[in-house]
């Protein structure tokens, strides 16, 4: 029987030195041999955390993180095989002291590879990021995106059975970013390697990945399509807001800049006809539509969908729609708390349009 | 001064100070790097020490183990007072602090992402160490050679525990101090001329030979 090459249970882990209290708590992941996952969230989500865990770079305070069927934390030797197994390149990647070659050559020295192979190999893996021909150039003569090429083609250089990859593409000008998605992409169809890469970036993740995580505050949180916005934010300081369509403001607490995805959970969204005594009055995330969609879903919930200015997916007890005076094509507002949207993804507005 | 006795005392002075840069720098470098490497408490207690240790003058060291290695001392019965070995050993208490210290401070000015892209990369954490101390080789090297010069310029240590015997335990700082004594300060001032003139070339060559393997 085949293990994935990820299997996490429970998985929890806290900075021991953190005094911000964030804790990384995981109930259930699973990636196989070959699969690629994204983590899409905003900064302080749990990404970079998640990805030191499945580099065995720290080990869960409690849970289960097996890689391929095994749990590597059982000794210090089994954690070292496991992390020459999984190879993480960071965001901001650091290169040591020397040549492209050096640098690429390294992990392969430290396993104890002969000089030839070393050589052939990183030059095969620069070809892959458009370096070769440069292995004797120093590597502090580089600019950032060429540093994260280098630091790309030497976890590529080991062709590892996990490469997991923080932010793979942050460094790096657009048109560059494309070539190194298509080459994730080449990872995986020649080697069978599991990729899992962190993004702030919501249609990367979606090109690239078979499956994504989205993390909030240390956790995963549900994700609807029906409910994804995004828009530049602004902000006054206290509350920020994205507006996806003319006059439509999603408005949502704290100070949050740049470009943001976020996500707004069916259930925390109220619903009533409009002149209903009940129906919310004017503030903020209040929206009128029109009922386009009525239908019975599990639970006894209705799943209702409203298409305004902007569409969105709300569900009720089915007992309660005919209370609130809702049926097909009906007029309705619709309130939403600020607290209820979830930020999935934020990038600084200078990447915003990757 | 003849020329067979200025040799021999250059030489014990190279042998003496280098054995004892060597050997602090074997004990300096290691724990320069641990406590570069993590946080505990006591740390900065213990670098306080260091500091405080790094400005201990020569002549006290020296009689510490004066006391420690004359004959009704606690290591008295290896019979090591007024020997090449002596001086040896209270050089690298000198110089002890001067290394780590340095050390210290070189090792938290690699980068952090330093050690843990080694370990990214598959490298052992003793490997992960390696790496850091290459990163800032050259910045150990000035700690090293620091620790050099200091016990190579150091007469009280010598002296007192060396005894100045002449074609065995006399070297460089402790002729410089007999010739001025004697009221010979052209032959001291031509003995410390000799002395800098040896400090400036092996600082050279080990710099040069550093550079060409870079």
């Amino acid at each position: 029987m085949s293990h994935p090459a990820y299997s996490l249970e429970d998985v929890h882990y806290a900075y021991p030195e953190s005094r911000t209290g964030f804790a990384l708590d995981i109930d259930a992941l699973s990636v196989g041999a070959g699969d690629v996952l994204a983590l899409v969230g905003p900064n302080g989500a749990g990404k970079t955390t998640l990805l030191m865990l499945l580099a065995f770079l720290a080990r869960p305070g409690r849970g289960r993180l097996e890689f391929f069927g095994e749990d590597p934390w059982t000794d210090e030797s089994r954690a070292l095989l496991a992390r020459r197994e999984a190879v993480l390149v960071t965001h901001h990647p650091y290169l040591f002291k020397g040549t492209i070659l050096d640098n690429v050559a390294f992990g392969l020295k430290v396993r104890g590879r002969p000089e030839a192979e070393r050589r052939e190999r990183a030059r095969r893996a620069l070809a892959l990021v458009e370096l070769d021909g440069r292995e004797e150039t120093p590597a502090s003569s580089l600019s950032a995106g060429q540093a994260q090429r280098v630091a790309l083609a030497r976890a590529m250089a080991l062709r590892p059975r996990a490469l997991l990859l923080d932010e793979p593409t942050a460094n790096i000008e657009a048109g560059l970013a494309f070539r190194i998605e298509a080459a994730i992409l080449e990872i995986r169809r020649e080697t069978g390697a599991a990729v899992v890469f962190s993004s702030h970036n919501f249609s990367q993740a979606s090109r690239l990945a078979d499956d994504i995580l989205y993390l909030s505050g240390g956790r995963r949180v549900r994700f609807s399509h029906e409910n994804c916005f995004s828009g530049m934010a602004e902000s006054d300081g206290r509350m920020s807001w994205i507006e996806p369509h003319p006059g439509a403001r999603i408005v949502f607490p704290g100070r949050v800049g740049g470009h943001v995805t976020c996500v707004i959970n069916p259930a925390a969204i109220d619903i009533h006809a409009a002149g209903h005594p009940a129906a919310p009055g004017a503030g903020p995330n209040v929206f009128a539509g029109r009922v386009t969609r009525l239908e019975a879903a599990e639970a006894g919930l209705a799943l209702i969908r409203v298409s305004g200015g902007l569409t969105f997916r709300a569900t009720l007890p089915l007992a309660e729609v005919e209370a609130r005076g809702i049926f097909l094509s009906r007029s309705v507002l619709i309130k939403f708390e600020p607290e209820a949207v979830e930020i999935i993804g934020s990038e600084p507005p200078e990447k915003a349009h990757d | 001064m003849i020329a067979r006795e200025l040799l021999l005392a250059i030489w014990i002075s190279l042998k003496t100070s280098g054995l004892a840069a060597l050997a602090a720098s074997l004990l300096a470098v290691p724990a320069a790097l641990s406590l570069a490497s993590r946080e505990f408490r006591g740390k900065r207690a213990l670098l306080l020490i260091n500091q405080t240790w790094m400005a201990a003058p020569t002549v006290v060291i020296g009689l510490l183990f004066y006391y420690l290695l004359s004959r009704s001392g606690p290591f008295g019965r290896f019979g090591l007072l007024y020997t090449q070995t002596a001086m040896t050993i209270g050089q690298i208490f000198l110089i002890l602090p001067l290394i780590t210290g340095f050390s210290y401070t070189a090792l938290r000015q690699v980068d952090r992402r330093a050690r843990l892209t080694a370990l990214t990369l598959g490298a052992s954490r003793r490997q992960a160490g390696w790496v850091v101390l290459r990163e800032a080789k050259f910045a150990l090297l000035v700690a090293v050679l620091a620790g050099f010069a200091r016990a190579v310029s150091e007469v009280g240590i010598a002296m007192m525990l060396g005894g100045n015997i002449r074609n065995a335990t006399r070297n460089i700082t402790t002729a410089i101090a007999l010739e001025s004594a004697k009221g010979e300060f052209t032959n001291g001032v031509i003995l410390g001329a000799i002395l800098l003139v040896l400090t400036l070339g092996i600082n050279i060559l080990v710099q040069v030979g550093l550079r060409s393997k870079d």
